[in-house]
């Protein structure tokens, strides 16, 4: 069967271009409307930065949309360095440390994987490809909660439970059929004479992917290196269930910042927290946007 | 010799990817649905007494717990269709119009980059009563506004849904544009010489013509809403007492606060089986695509 849901979308230009208009009241109209609706996208934002620059006495006078007046970076410096989860009080440092650390493992794991596995079911004639996909596709599917507790025992089993190596593989694991999926739709795309005139030369299955295959597939490897940084960074379940004490992720430590506070809650530290975990995930996205709206419609069944 | 070996080694690369399909995937949900059956607390055990297999599903059909999360899930579900709707308004209006696309696209995506933890956080502060928006427009003299949702178990869940709609609203409008990108332009050119009404062409032409991205839309929502946790944690951490729980957060509540593996195992299996009836019209639905596509020609 074929995966279409799984294609990125195109940008295509139209085939006929409509005629452009002079300002109508009509499009006066629209683009008030989507002003507003772009207001109302940024009002977080512009919340979580101002509150994370304003001093505590500033927000108890209860002006949420104020600029901070006096600014102030403590809040920064205090979630980055000593803001208190449960009765750790290290701030968000360590999280990030351990979700860097998480990263790269996984990153080469599951791209590793799933790019060979794309590789072979694509181009190369195995006879079960279709039943393998079709379980591949399933498992896409399947959520977390189903395979969450023998995942737990299995790991426990391999002694790699609570640390950071537990976490890279099971990110690793959990990616792997929906990357498989895309990698397969994009080696799908290849033109057979390639594929036949490099079996002609007597290339070999490894030898054709590292010098034929894998230069072509510079696109493909951005838009799924992007998509699984952005996962990995803003998991916030497998980081939970499968990080121990001291190798939590970045998102774990900032809700239990968050949800744990004891007596007033420090908002300015608990803004900059926020944000802190958030800048890795929106750079890739205002820098590199179009390849991480591809990534993400392509990965859309992962949810 | 270099022929034979080459025969070999795809099934040899793909040893891998079907160990982990196997065990992890297909094995793990076994493995799951077998603890179901079992009186496992703590530890798993695997003896099945097979007069009351399903006493760990007849317990949890009678916890209101569970009852709670069910009835929110379909809430969930109804409030998040928000999201496509306003999708679909959001691109629709960004196609019609094309000044500012750009701009337009990149601040309706950018809250799909941000966590959904991250998400719920700012929410939350916004929500604070005290602090938060709903102190600003009291300051405003606006004080017969409640917008402190989270406080109470009637109106918590609005908050959720709100905050989700927020943070998924920019990925519906990236489908339905690119689904609107790809509707021949010459359809728009024959409405406006027919002098079709800008509600008529929409109503009857365009969303007709749509109806495969809209059913894409519609259950890949339905999944992201059967797993939805972090954002239930970061906003109310399932309170104010039970009322914000979703089958999600019952599942892993049950193993970690409670570690009773029987329970959550069961809670999990019916979390599979709601997936699984969204994920078969979703095949349908691929097929019938395919087959559409091969009558055209």
């Amino acid at each position: 069967m074929s995966l279409t849901i799984a294609e990125a979308p195109v940008e295509r230009a139209p085939l006929f271009p409509r005629k452009k208009k002079g300002i109508t009241p009509r499009s006066i109209a629209i683009l008030v409307f989507l002003a507003i609706c772009a207001a109302f996208f940024c009002v977080p934002l512009y919340v979580i930065v101002t509150t994370s620059f304003k001093t505590m006495d500033q927000i108890r006078q209860g002006d949420i949309f104020s600029l901070p007046l006096p600014l102030t970076f403590d809040a920064w410096w205090n979630a980055w360095d000593s803001a208190c989860s449960g009765i750790r009080c290290d701030g968000l440092k360590v999280g990030f440390w351990n979700s860097m650390a998480i990263l790269f493992p996984s990153l080469a794991l599951s791209l590793a994987l799933s790019s060979v596995t794309g590789y072979a079911l694509a181009l190369w004639n195995v006879k079960w490809a279709n039943a393998f996909l079709f379980i591949l596709f399933m498992c896409a599917f399947v959520p977390f909660q189903i395979i969450m507790i023998p995942l737990i025992i299995l790991s426990s089993g391999l002694k790699v439970y609570g640390t950071v190596w537990g976490i890279a593989i099971v990110h690793a694991v959990l990616s792997m059929p929906i990357l498989t999926l895309i990698f397969r739709n994009y080696y799908k795309g290849i033109p057979h004479e390639i594929m036949s005139a490099a079996m002609m030369d007597s290339g070999s299955f490894w030898r054709i992917f590292v010098e034929i295959i894998l230069p072509m597939s510079a696109n493909i490897l951005i838009v799924v290196l992007i998509l699984q940084i952005t996962s990995i960074w803003n998991d916030f379940l497998i980081g939970l269930t499968f990080g121990g004490l001291g190798t939590q992720p970045m998102s774990v430590v900032l809700a239990n910042v968050v949800i744990t506070t004891t007596g007033e809650a420090a908002y300015n530290e608990n803004m900059a927290a926020a944000l802190l975990t958030a800048i890795p995930p929106l750079l890739i996205y205002f820098v590199l946007g179009r390849f991480f709206v591809q990534g993400i419609t392509a990965g859309a069944i992962k949810g | 010799m270099i022929v034979r070996w080459s025969r070999w080694s795809p099934q040899v690369a793909l040893i891998p990817a079907v160990v982990v399909a196997l065990v992890a995937f297909i094995g793990a949900i076994g493995w799951t649905v077998l603890l179901s059956l079992t009186r496992s607390r703590r530890f798993p055990e695997y003896v099945i007494d097979w007069s009351e297999w399903s006493r760990q599903y007849e317990r949890l059909f009678k916890d209101s717990g569970w009852e709670i999360a069910l009835k929110n899930l379909l809430v969930l579900g109804l409030g998040s269709c928000l999201a496509i709707v306003f999708g679909f308004v959001l691109a629709a209006l960004i196609d019609r119009e094309k000044r500012g696309e750009g701009i337009f696209r990149t601040i309706f995506l950018y809250p799909l980059a941000v966590s959904l933890i991250v998400t719920g956080v700012a929410w939350r502060w916004m929500f604070n009563p005290t602090l938060g928006v709903q102190a600003f427009l009291h300051a405003l003299g606006l004080t017969w506004v409640n917008f402190n949702w989270l406080a109470s178990g009637e109106t918590a869940m609005y908050g959720i849904i709100l905050a989700s709609v927020w943070q998924g609203s920019g990925f519906y409008m990236a489908l339905m544009l690119a689904g609107l990108k790809s509707i021949n332009s010459e359809i728009w050119s024959a409405a406006r010489l027919d002098g079709v009404s800008f509600w008529r062409l929409y109503a009857e032409i365009i969303i007709p013509m749509m109806k495969f991205t809209f059913l894409t839309c519609a259950i890949l929502l339905s999944l992201g809403v059967v797993k939805a946790y972090d954002i239930v944690v970061a906003m109310t951490n399932g309170g104010p007492g039970q009322t914000t729980w979703v089958p999600a957060y019952f599942t892993i509540n049950a193993y970690w606060a409670k570690s009773n593996l029987g329970y959550a195992s069961a809670a999990a299996v019916i979390m599979l089986a709601i997936t699984l009836a969204i994920f078969l019209p979703l095949v349908m639905l691929t097929a019938w695509r395919e087959r559409a596509r091969e009558a055209r020609g």
